[in-house]
């Protein structure tokens, strides 16, 4: 990163160092022609020309991407351009909690965890509407400000549609614990990526849990690939139905079966919201920023991951959770040991009915087998009497 | 996956598919799930506490009925009857091997009579029951004759390309095979003295059978004429005045 104290970039003042993103230094400047206080968020362009090459070409692309965006949940770019070795980008200046902070504190509740996705979900939409999609959405690209307003920010690995495919040279983008089943598998990835990413920042907003995390990468991966995730009523008492079906729905290994649009999903967390009985808008709270999730960049072969298992239809589990409306404690008591009876009613497959048992408890079989038996022996008598 | 029970345990699963669930808006899919739940509040009713286990599945639930197959048969065909409410339910019927998942009761239940049960309903239409061979054969085994309404509806290959043969209730058809077992018992009560009558002329002679025949009728009709008088001699008559 800089090495001197930095003052000057381009027209802005340096005011002071907010923090330190994957790829850069973020200050708060003044733009004096303005005089509007920014956000500069820069970037040191590397060396190696190939290196610079890729490090100014995504670098503005978040700008360009981004820029071309403009509404309430997503964070607003001013400006961008180049001075020596940094890339800059001008945006405006958000004075918030990054969510990811919120979440370890652990003090969201269920109406303000929706309240956050819609609003990140509503954001999505209008992104995706103009051929934006993110790829990196993750909590600490989450900004809630102090009204309880919710920013989506960094578009650093964003992709207008229309742009090249960098996916198809194997290389992938994203944090690993909230990549959706095709990014990982290094498919071209389009704007349902992005809502199973919210769908997974949703989960663990309500659970307070890591939904696929691992204890490295490789497991992270297969986990995102191929763990069919629990309803979050499960692990938390308080989430009420719908949200799991909205989840599952967000969560769906194949694209094809989730949410096909970030408003659909908006939508449903909207009339979630409604059945819970309003909106709680969030505290504001100091950012602790601790480097928990950051953005990678995975090499796939993508040949090999083609069809990788997150790309297919995933079979249903035979495992089913007990429903938590019926009690059913006394017949699993019942199934654990059963008594002697119940060894013969559930511990054994049925029978075949044989000859005597059929005659014996069937009506229709009993009256021919009577009949038969009455006509042969009237017959008999009439025969050799 | 961890098992707690050693022995297979044996139940009539019942698995409600709600249809096209997953193509559902949400707050359809939450208003059929809760209307499902009181489907099964109520068709589960009549069961006792200690013979059914509730089971949540992604698009429906599933019912395991301990050692009743009849009333599994029962929770189905009432089941199926909220599909006039709006209900769109395919219903599959399994028995077959069902036990606890891990060692909680937390973690639900795994088995092969479920898994097929689940295969069965995703393969049935809405508003149409389909039963696997194996619960045919159990509902045969507690009340053999129950089984006879049960038609055969075909087989189906479920994902692991097991064939299955599925059979299909008819309301009609006990009523048929009752008619049909009478048919069958009139025709032996009239074929089987008949056929003794046709060995008995073969052996002797037409003639002498008819006399036979005559002769016996006289001479029964002789009894019963002296049974009759008898009778009447033995009544106290009174005179009137």
């Amino acid at each position: 990163m800089a090495k001197k104290k930095l003052t000057r970039l381009g027209r802005y003042k340096i005011r002071g160092e907010l923090g330190r993103g994957a790829m850069g230094i973020v200050y708060e400047a003044e733009d004096p022609a303005l005089d509007r206080i920014v956000a500069l968020k820069t970037i040191l362009l590397a060396d190696d020309a190939e290196g610079r090459k890729e490090y100014h070409q995504r670098f503005f692309q978040e700008a360009k991407a981004a820029g071309k965006l403009t509404h309430p949940n997503i964070i607003t770019v001013h400006d961008f351009g180049e001075e020596g070795d940094l890339a800059y980008t001008a945006m405006e200046l958000l004075k918030g909690v990054e969510l990811r902070a919120r979440m370890l504190k652990g003090e969201i509740s269920t109406v303000e965890a929706v309240d956050i996705a819609r609003q990140v979900a509503d954001g999505l939409g209008y992104a995706h509407e103009h051929g934006v999609v993110h790829r990196d959405i993750k909590p600490s690209n989450i900004m809630i400000l102090p009204r309880g307003q919710v920013k989506i920010m960094d578009f650093g690995i964003a992709r207008v549609r229309v742009s090249d495919h960098k996916t198809s040279t194997g290389v992938v983008l994203g944090t690993p614990r909230y990549m959706s089943p095709e990014q990982v598998a290094g498919l071209p990835v389009d704007h349902r990526s992005d809502i199973f990413s919210v769908g997974i920042v949703l989960y663990e907003m309500l659970t307070r849990a890591s939904l696929f995390g691992g204890a490295d990468t490789p497991q992270i991966l297969h986990n995102v690939s191929s763990v069919e995730p629990v309803p979050p009523s499960r692990v938390n008492r308080e989430v009420p139905p719908m949200l799991d079906f909205i989840i599952a729905r967000a969560l769906k290994k194949d694209p094809a079966g989730r949410y096909q649009d970030a408003y659909e999903l908006a939508a449903d967390l909207r009339t979630c919201l409604a059945e819970l009985g309003g909106r709680e808008r969030a505290p504001a709270k100091d950012d602790d920023d601790q480097n928990v999730t950051k953005t990678v960049k995975l090499e796939v072969d993508t040949d090999k991951t083609r069809f990788a298992p997150a790309a297919r239809a995933i079979g249903s589990d035979t495992r089913l959770p007990l429903s938590r409306q019926f009690d059913s404690a006394a017949a699993l008591e019942r199934l654990a040991a059963p008594g002697w009876r119940d060894r013969a009613l559930i511990g054994r497959s049925a029978r075949p009915v044989g000859f005597i048992r059929r005659i014996r408890s069937d009506p229709g079989p009993r009256l021919l087998f009577a009949a038969v038996l009455a006509a042969a022996m009237i017959g008999a008598a009439i025969a050799f009497a | 996956m961890t098992t707690t029970n050693a022995a297979p345990r044996f139940a009539s699963v019942v698995f409600l598919k709600i249809q096209d669930f997953a193509r559902r808006s949400v707050s359809e899919q939450t208003r059929l799930r809760a209307q499902l739940e009181a489907v099964v509040a109520v068709t589960t009713a009549e069961l006792p506490i200690a013979s059914r286990i509730v089971l949540e599945a992604a698009d429906g639930i599933a019912v395991a009925v301990l050692g009743d197959p009849a009333g599994a048969l029962r929770i189905a065909e009432r089941s199926l009857a909220a599909n006039s409410a709006g209900l769109p339910l395919c219903v599959g019927i399994n028995h077959g091997a069902v036990q606890m998942a891990g060692g909680r009761a937390d973690d639900g239940m795994i088995g092969d009579g479920i898994a097929v049960a689940a295969s069965i309903a995703d393969f049935s239409s809405p508003s149409r029951l389909l039963i696997s061979r194996s619960f045919r054969d159990a509902i045969a085994d507690s009340g053999p004759g129950q089984e006879a309404g049960m038609l055969a509806a075909g087989t189906f290959n479920d994902a692991g390309l097991r064939t299955h043969e599925l059979f299909s209730p008819d309301a009609r058809e006990p009523a048929r095979r009752r008619r049909r077992f009478l048919a069958l018992a009139v025709a032996a009560a009239i074929a089987l003295p008949a056929a003794g009558v046709a060995v008995r002329v073969s052996a002797e002679g037409h003639q002498k059978v008819l006399d036979g025949i005559a002769g016996k009728f006289r001479q029964a009709s002789a009894r019963v004429e002296q049974y009759l008088r008898g009778l009447l001699d033995s009544v106290p008559w009174q005179k009137r005045n």
